[in-house]
């Protein structure tokens, strides 16, 4: 499923809490401004495609498409949390 | 309740069988459902690479990430689109590390393969830190 929300929080030990955030980023409304310029584009990718089908190329811009979708879309549930001694680092994606 | 047991329960009542013939086929229906649940492979959903500080370590970094396997299919397919130059660079990379793997030669059913079976893979390296590698 798509990611819907960004949690980043990032925690400093070293200066007191100075530096530290905890950010929600709701990519859900991203998604939503992105939409229809990617409704735009498709055609004109698929153009693309068909034009440069017979050089090879269109089989690669086609895929490349639908690959960074896939990659896109499967993103949700990617955790990593590091910390050392003087920071934490802390990435959801929901 | 199923509907095995529920027409073996009503054999039974309408005495088309025993008790202890009910009991026998009570009992070979639980086996059976336990060696399916048994043979139900979870696939796995995500990678988990886990580093922790060692026993008597200084180093207090610890590391805890979870990558779906999803993502890395849609990753992995990104590898037809690394240029035919890169590609040698990563051979001739690998034969020095002593791997003698066709990099080129890797194909999406291989991976599909691969995907497929690291179910059982696990990874626990031992030392100043302790590193784990494991599906879930």
């Amino acid at each position: 499923m798509i990611p819907l929300m960004l949690e980043l929080d990032i925690k400093r030990k070293d200066q007191k809490g100075r530096g530290s955030f905890d950010l929600w980023l709701p990519l859900f409304l991203i998604w939503l401004i992105a939409l229809p310029p990617i409704l735009l584009l498709t055609p004109l990718i698929l153009l693309a495609a068909l034009i440069l089908w017979p050089t090879g190329k269109g089989r690669y811009i086609l895929f490349l498409y639908l690959v960074i979708f896939g990659l896109i879309w499967h993103m949700s549930g990617i955790k990593i949390d590091i910390q050392s001694n003087k920071k934490i680092v802390y990435l959801n994606l929901i | 309740m199923n509907e095995e047991r529920k027409r073996i329960l009503e054999m039974l009542s309408e005495g088309k069988i025993s008790t202890e013939e009910a009991e026998r086929l009570l009992s070979a229906l639980s086996q059976r459902s336990e060696i399916n649940q048994g043979m139900v492979k979870n696939e796995p959903r995500y990678l988990r690479v886990m580093v922790e500080p060692g026993v008597g370590s200084k180093n207090k970094d610890r590391v805890n990430v979870k990558i779906p396997i999803k993502l890395i299919r849609a990753g992995l397919r990104l590898a037809s689109f690394i240029p035919k130059d890169a590609q040698d660079k990563v051979n001739e990379a690998l034969h020095e590390k002593g791997i003698e793997k066709d990099f080129t030669k890797i194909k999406p059913e291989d991976i599909d393969e691969i995907l497929t079976q690291i179910n059982d893979f696990t990874v626990d390296v031992e030392g100043k830190e302790t590193v784990k590698v494991f599906c879930e």
